[in-house]
């Protein structure tokens, strides 16, 4: 392939899966440039937000239930009875009552969001060592004080792996949300395959599941970042 | 198989010739050249700090860790030429926490390796009964799964699973590390009751010299890279240790531990104490006292066993023997250790009455006795050095 | 419980597992058995006819099975010797190159995977779906086996080999029964992946519940989309009770 020795920006990624199509995927995604960029920006808003969302709810629920056994074994039953069911049938359920667009999107991927940190939220909050939130008891602070300075601090790195698998997660869901016109990369995956046996179409569903595994691979990183500054360096392990 | 093998010496003669490990990248060998005759039917406890190669020697001899160089003959066969999942089939091997495979019932732990030499089912459910019995646990531990049981229990079916097809060896990596220090002594006691009975050779990896002097027919004291700086039997050990590194091993209270190793019928008991029975008179008691120029006397009941000591000044307030004295607290017996006696002198205050196998009396043991005793011992082994030195090699 | 670094439907508690292994069957059976009496009970038309009926429902559960049973297969086959191989000594150093692949692979929208093998292949149908679905689903089973493998306590292994116990020997009756517990837990959280993904197969022309759900959509038959969806729900519910029970039964009895 004397076209792609010249291309040193070529990921390993799109060599071994592309195949045939390299030649002409480069020249696809810089002509639709100005297309790609803004859906991936709406796939990551997207994501990001219903994440941000899944996260406050999920942590509240975790910190609600977890000192009850029985709370806890229910949150825990029923989000993870959530995920078990294929988001393509969440979706397609979500349609007939919320319509296109936005609203079922975001209804689904903040539902898919939640298990993960809630359990790990509950795990992480139960995995605090008693003698710690005694001795914090012992010195005087109150029950709230111990949970926001004590507690979620040093459940955080558990909440954190939650939110990261949860983003994960959201990242693909986001794409067959696009089946009910939600926005993002998924736009360009149906449209291929809509328009199957034409010209750019395996280009487009290239560029749209490409376009999502390099979002996830970045946004992996940027946790990664994160967990390196907002854990105690004394609980880092 | 023959019948009524019991005092028979079942254990075959290990020979460990110029035996070297060297890894790779590693400037010194793990075990330097190391020679040892082990004989057959003999509990042998290499005993040395940790890190200083005691567990990889003995990995070598069921070549666990195949040696670099030198030579491991056992019962006479080469052991570096026999396959190795086949020679260890023949050899047993206890490490510490037991190693039991927690998916395995306890039955089948211990039908592993006759079920691997291919025995039959019958044969081998008999022998699983065998060994539970063997090893002092009933028959309905068979079912049980190992997290079911105690650290003990745990070590009692790994014991039955090392012997479980006889091999004439048995390997064991610190077998009783894990387990609390009561449990622990229990353990030492029954292998060496199970020892007595089947005389293995026994290769018995330890840290702790006090388990290595009770359990060894002879200690190897390992220094760095496997180096024998002595090989002896416990007493002669504990009597003079090679060197320094050795004696700081032996540790304090060396004559203390050598008592450990010695039993009152060992030794010469006095018999010049005056005893008396309860239906003595004190007159009696008088008359004998002043014949034989003492000023106390053991009362002894019908049967001749000690009850009170019995001061010439009590007499004179006495009306009958029946109550006059003061008890005898601790007696000790023939079986006893030297140590047990030597607590009991200290209790008794001075003299303790030893006693038989039926608690009739038989002598008395000072802390003369014991002292001369130990005495004696050194003098035995002080010139061991130049004699065991061209000896051992 | 373990805190979750990535995707299960395992809820990791015992007590919650306790109680889906009772509610979630229920929850089914209830949930589908409303629905379908639900949808019978309306006033048809000929589309929606065409769609509900006991024939064409049992053709599509059917499809959507056949295509996870197939994926399933496939994962098992793939993963598991694959996870072996890479825990031998010899090819220890391939592991993490695997990994780290399969990773990238399930950062892949499962719909975009679906959609580019059709369209490079050209195949239509059962196979079309079933390979890029194995392939998408075979993380969790290959990263459990290895896992499971590794954690395997190293002395029991020597024990093993110490008393005599040949390397495959070693492999069949200590490693694998010992990682059984974590390799259930993967092929229950693939078993969820492949049934979930399997709805897409309709897309690729695989049949299955999702045919309903987008004929729903399409022909704007809500009733139709309903259906499906429902009935695509109670599936994957009832495969991840199933895997439930088998995380539960099939584990070796003197493990926890």
């Amino acid at each position: 392939m004397p076209d792609s020795s010249g291309r040193t920006h070529g990921s390993a990624v799109a060599v071994t899966i592309a195949g045939v199509a390299i030649v002409s995927i480069w020249e696809f995604i810089g002509q639709r440039w100005n297309v790609l960029v803004p859906e991936a920006l709406l796939h990551a808003s997207a994501v990001l937000q219903c994440t941000l969302i899944a996260a406050v709810l999920g942590v509240l629920l975790g910190v609600l239930v977890y000192r009850s056994p029985a709370g806890s074994a229910i949150a825990t039953a029923l989000t993870s009875a959530i995920l078990t069911i294929p988001s393509f049938a969440l979706i397609g359920l979500l349609i007939p009552v919320l319509g296109l667009g936005v609203p079922p999107t975001v209804v689904a991927l903040v539902l898919y969001g939640l298990l993960p940190i809630v359990r790990n939220t509950i795990v992480g909050l139960d995995g605090v060592d008693p003698a710690i939130t005694d001795a914090a008891r012992g010195i005087g602070m109150g029950r709230a004080v111990v949970l926001t300075r004590v507690e979620l601090r040093l459940a955080w790195p558990a909440i954190l792996a939650g939110i990261r698998v949860s983003t994960q997660l959201l990242m693909g869901i986001a794409a067959i949300a696009a089946y009910a016109k939600g926005p993002g990369l998924g736009t360009e995956i149906f449209s291929g395959l809509v328009r199957a046996g034409s010209a750019n179409a395996t280009n487009e569903a290239l560029a749209g599941t490409l376009g999502v595994v390099v979002l996830a691979l970045v946004v992996d990183g940027i946790y990664v970042i994160i967990s390196r500054l907002t854990t105690s360096r004394g609980i880092r392990v | 198989m023959s019948e009524t093998t019991d005092q028979k010496i079942s254990g075959v003669e290990i020979e460990l010739a110029e035996v070297t490990k060297r890894y790779a990248g590693q400037k010194t060998p793990a075990v330097d050249g190391f020679s040892m005759t082990i004989p057959a039917g003999e509990t042998i406890v290499f005993v040395g700090p940790s890190g200083c190669g005691k567990t990889t020697t003995m990995k070598m001899i069921n070549r666990l860790i195949e040696p670099t160089s030198g030579q491991i003959t056992i019962g006479g066969e080469s052991a570096l030429k026999i396959d190795p999942d086949q020679l260890r089939r023949r050899i047993g091997y206890a490490i510490q926490q037991a190693g039991l495979f927690p998916h395995l019932t306890v039955a089948q732990n211990i039908a592993v390796v006759p079920g691997l030499l291919g025995w039959d089912k019958k044969k081998v459910r008999d022998r699983v009964v065998e060994m539970l019995d063997l090893v002092g646990l009933d028959e309905e531990f068979a079912g049980r799964f190992p997290r079911q049981l105690s650290g003990g229990q745990q070590q009692r079916v790994g014991v039955a699973r090392a012997l479980a097809a006889d091999p004439p060896v048995l390997l064991m990596d610190e077998p009783f590390g894990a387990v609390d220090p009561i449990t622990r002594g229990n353990l030492q006691d029954e292998l060496l009751r199970l020892q007595a009975e089947l005389r293995k050779t026994i290769v018995f990896v330890t840290h702790d010299f006090d388990e290595a002097v009770k359990l060894g027919d002879r200690i190897a004291v390992l220094g760095n890279q496997s180096k024998i700086l002595q090989y002896d039997t416990p007493e002669a050990i504990l009597a003079n240790p090679a060197d320094d590194t050795v004696a700081g091993f032996v540790g304090a209270g060396a004559s203390l531990k050598q008592l450990t190793l010695m039993r009152v019928r060992d030794v010469e008991l006095k018999t010049d104490l005056v005893t008396v029975s309860t239906e003595d008179t004190p007159a009696d008691v008088r008359q004998k006292l002043t014949n034989a120029r003492k000023t106390y006397a053991l009362v002894l009941d019908r049967r001749n066993r000690p009850l009170r000591w019995l001061h010439v000044r009590e007499l004179a307030s006495a009306g009958s023997l029946a109550t006059v004295g003061r008890p005898v607290g601790d007696t000790v017996s023939v079986q006893s250790t030297l140590q047990d006696a030597l607590e009991a002198i200290l209790t008794e205050g001075g003299n303790a009455a030893v006693t038989g196998g039926r608690g009739e009396y038989v002598g008395t043991i000072d802390i003369r006795t014991v002292t001369d005793t130990i005495q004696q011992v050194r003098e035995e082994h002080e010139n061991d050095h130049e004699n065991s030195a061209g000896g051992a090699g | 419980m373990a805190t979750d670094t990535a995707f299960s439907t395992s809820s990791g508690s015992k007590r919650t597992e306790r109680i889906r292994l009772l509610v979630q069957p229920a929850v089914v059976v209830i949930g589908v058995a409303a629905t379908l009496l639900w949808a019978f009970s309306r006033d048809l038309d000929d589309i929606e006819k065409n769609n509900i009926n006991a024939e064409s429902l049992l053709t599509d559960t059917w499809d959507h099975l056949k295509v996870s049973f197939v994926v399933i297969v496939l994962v098992v086959v793939i993963a598991v010797p694959l996870g072996v191989v890479l825990t031998r000594s010899w090819a220890k150093i391939a592991a993490p190159f695997f990994l780290a692949i399969a990773t990238i692979g399930q950062a892949a929208p499962a719909i975009g995977v679906l959609v580019l093998f059709f369209l490079w292949s050209g195949w239509e149908g059962l196979w079309a779906a079933a390979l890029p679905i194995a392939l998408y689903s075979l993380l969790p089973v290959l990263r459990n086996t290895i896992v499971g493998l590794q954690q395997v306590d190293r002395t029991l292994v020597e024990a093993a080999r110490g008393v005599g116990m040949s390397s495959p020997t070693v492999l069949f009756r200590i490693e694998l029964p010992l990682a059984v517990p974590l390799i259930l837990a993967g092929l229950r959280t693939s078993l969820v992946l492949a049934v979930g993904t399997a709805t897409l197969a309709a897309f690729v022309n695989g049949g299955g519940l999702g045919l309903l759900i987008d004929a729903g959509y399409k022909l704007n038959r809500i009733t139709i989309l309903v259906v499906g969806a429902v009935l695509a729900m109670g599936l994957a519910l009832l495969v991840d009770w199933l895997g439930a029970v088998a995380e539960r039964f099939l584990r070796p009895r003197g493990l926890r």
